[in-house]
């Protein structure tokens, strides 16, 4: 008997020890769950909820009969879209864009920190940083705005400097071979600044005896860019990077529906552009939903891929 | 070999002097060591003398050189920081040489440098890792590494030891001495650790609220403080204090404490004169030897050290600490009611200066 009432005890102890300081976290941290909390209801009803409707990728879908009462058909819609021209068209889009704005986007955020740094006057580092910010702060809609309105073929400033120069106007939001270009240019004008704050927080917290040390040893401060500041940022970069590499195939949608148009499909009609015209203006959601997952699956794996590598390559990695 | 001489060194931002005027002048070989609490300008000093800081007004000469204006890589100096800072993205090898690297000497000439510090510092095995993952002691090590590899005029050390543990600080500290003995080098230390300063100086300079108070041998320090902040500062426990007045009868000077006269060294003008006295804590006796006054105590807690014991002690209400070996045996300690203040043990200060009016004569002929 009093063997059983220790074995009891013995048995259920560690389960109320650990309800006690269950209770006891939740006493204690509770504001920090209710900062967090909305975070959280976001990526539920946003993120996690909305993948039980992804089962409609594998289903031929009515809208009548619902997700659960859908038929089940298997890879059909992949097949699908690997027949479908347009949808290869998007994905060759996409990875040529993402691909040359994380050529040319990303390194610029990185220089523009560096030049930052370098800055000695506090009143022309402060003006600089809010004048190269201010874009990122500027709604989609009115950059997109600003760009048509830039590259108009008669009162475009682009094209009255081209007039200037002698040469003719060119409607350049019409013509396939520069909307690349200009959506890469744009990206990089809106968000190089802001994604600068990344590097320079990572800058600022770089030793400063890291600097004094070199001072000593004689290094210029060109050298003490290549050799201090670089290398030690050189983690935060490659976090950054496959973030980036991850967010590869979301090509910023808003901006592309804004700015491209039927005459230049085909260079930039990207995956996202192609699942909004087949699932909401075509009402084909189970093959929309079939290209979105493909475009998550491929995302999923291009960031295992880049973490694994950062990983070996230089100790740094997400997870 | 290479001195360094500083004349009327102010250091001030805007409005705020942290650093008043100081005069130090540094031989050769020498290893002095900077001193003080906290702010007291120490590290600031360091920093002009490396030219990491510009000088208010002065004069900073390295090997009768004056450098004011001559950029840090030019006065050929080496520091080596408190926080060791190593750059964790380079090898133990790289992190010596770059000093080297950015010199532009020859590769073969630096890999063989980088040989010949490893083997000195004993960090030939570990040349291939990186910062991460060395000790602290390690680390240091490879810090001092790249101050020698350089060979330079002087060596500048701020605050070198504190991050590292007691232990570790002791064997590092003993390491520090060696390696001065075998390069001698002119070395100047920062440090805020006053057992560091005694153990590792030629001479010391005891800095507060960016002033130099003294300069002298850790033992003229010891025995003979110019005033009661470096009394204070200087020893382990410091010198115990007690304010008392004094009286001269036929031509002896007393003082009294708790009733008792004791006598004190003889002063220039010994009338009636609110004074402090002064005395080491391993100074003061418990068995009444020649010259000695007996002063009443109260005996308020024995802290047991092993081969000696701290007695904490009341005297005019006032603490009073005293360190006695213990021949193996505490319990007598306890029960205690008197101590005996020896004459030559004794410094007299002014108690509204605090400057010192005596000179203590214990450990004059040492």
């Amino acid at each position: 008997m009093e063997n059983e009432q220790s074995y009891q005890v013995i048995n259920e102890s560690p389960r109320s020890k650990k309800l006690t300081w269950l209770i006891h976290h939740f006493q204690r941290e509770w504001r920090l769950y209710i900062m967090l909390a909305p975070t959280l209801i976001w990526f539920i009803l946003f993120l996690y909820k909305p993948m039980y409707g992804l089962q409609i990728a594998f289903k031929d879908y009515s809208v009548f009969k619902g997700i659960t009462d859908s038929p089940w058909i298997g890879l059909e819609h992949f097949y699908t879209l690997f027949e479908n021209d347009q949808f290869i068209r998007a994905i060759k889009n996409t990875v040529i864009i993402s691909g040359a704005s994380l050529l040319f986007g990303f390194p610029v955020p990185i220089i523009l920190a560096l030049m930052f740094n370098e800055i000695i006057n506090p009143k022309f580092k402060k003006t600089a940083q809010t004048i190269v910010y201010l874009p990122h702060f500027i709604s989609a809609v009115i950059i997109a705005g600003i760009v048509i309105t830039a590259f108009a073929p008669s009162t475009g400033v682009v094209n009255l400097l081209l007039n200037a120069l002698g040469y003719d106007s060119v409607y350049f939001l019409t013509k396939p071979e520069w909307f690349r270009t200009i959506f890469v240019g744009t990206g990089i004008w809106q968000e190089a600044g802001f994604n600068s704050i990344v590097f320079l927080a990572s800058i600022a917290g770089v030793n400063p005896s890291l600097y004094e040390s070199a001072v000593v040893d004689g290094a210029s401060r060109w050298q003490m860019m290549w050799k201090i500041t670089l290398p030690c940022i050189m983690p935060t970069i490659l976090i950054m990077l496959i973030i980036r590499i991850g967010n590869i195939l979301e090509v910023g949608f808003e901006m592309i529906i804004m700015l491209y148009q039927p005459a230049t499909y085909a260079t930039s009609d990207v995956i996202s552009t192609f699942i909004y015209r087949q699932g909401l203006q075509a009402a084909q959601y189970d093959l929309a939903a079939a290209a979105g997952l493909f475009n998550a699956v491929i995302a999923f794996v291009l960031v295992i891929a880049a973490n694994t590598i950062s990983k070996k390559v230089s100790r740094t990695s997400l997870w | 070999m290479s001195g360094v001489k500083l004349e009327g060194v102010v250091k001030s931002y805007k409005d705020v002097t942290v650093v008043h005027g100081i005069d130090l002048e540094v031989k050769s070989k020498e290893f002095v060591v900077l001193v003080g609490p906290s702010g007291c300008g120490k590290s600031t000093t360091l920093r002009m003398l490396a030219g990491l800081e510009e000088i208010s007004d002065g004069q900073v000469s390295i090997d009768d050189k004056v450098v004011n204006h001559i950029a840090p890589k030019d006065r050929d100096v080496a520091m080596v920081f408190q926080n060791y800072a190593l750059y964790p993205h380079l090898s133990v090898a790289e992190n010596i040489a770059f000093g080297l690297r950015i010199r532009k000497v020859p590769k073969p000439r630096i890999e063989e440098l980088v040989k010949e510090v490893a083997h000195t510092l004993e960090l030939t095995s570990l040349l291939e890792r990186r910062p991460a993952d060395l000790s602290g002691g390690q680390r240091q090590r490879v810090a001092m590494g790249r101050a020698i590899v350089r060979h330079p005029k002087v060596f500048l050390f701020d605050e070198p030891l504190s991050n590292l543990d007691a232990k570790l600080r002791t064997q590092m500290r003993a390491e520090i001495k060696q390696l001065h003995t075998k390069l001698g080098v002119t070395s100047v230390y920062v440090t805020h650790d006053q057992v560091e300063a005694m153990t590792l100086a030629d001479r010391i300079v005891v800095m507060s609220d960016g002033r130099i108070e003294q300069i002298g041998t850790p033992m003229e320090l010891f025995n003979n403080p110019i005033n009661t902040f470096v009394a204070t500062f200087i020893g382990s426990p410091p010198m115990n204090l007690i304010s008392t007045t004094i009286t001269s009868i036929d031509g002896l000077v007393y003082a009294d404490i708790s009733g008792n006269k004791c006598l004190l060294p003889q002063l220039e003008n010994p009338c009636d004169l609110e004074v402090i006295i002064g005395i080491r804590p391993e100074y003061v006796d418990i068995v009444p030897v020649d010259n000695s006054s007996a002063v009443p105590i109260h005996v308020d807690l024995v802290e047991t050290l092993g081969s000696e014991a701290l007695l904490h002690c009341r005297i005019q209400e006032s603490a009073f600490v005293v360190k006695v070996d213990t021949h193996g045996k505490v319990e007598h300690l306890k029960h205690l009611d008197t101590l005996y203040f020896r004459q030559d043990a004794i410094t007299v200060f002014d108690k509204t200066t605090g400057r010192a009016l005596s000179r203590s004569s214990v450990g004059c002929n040492a």
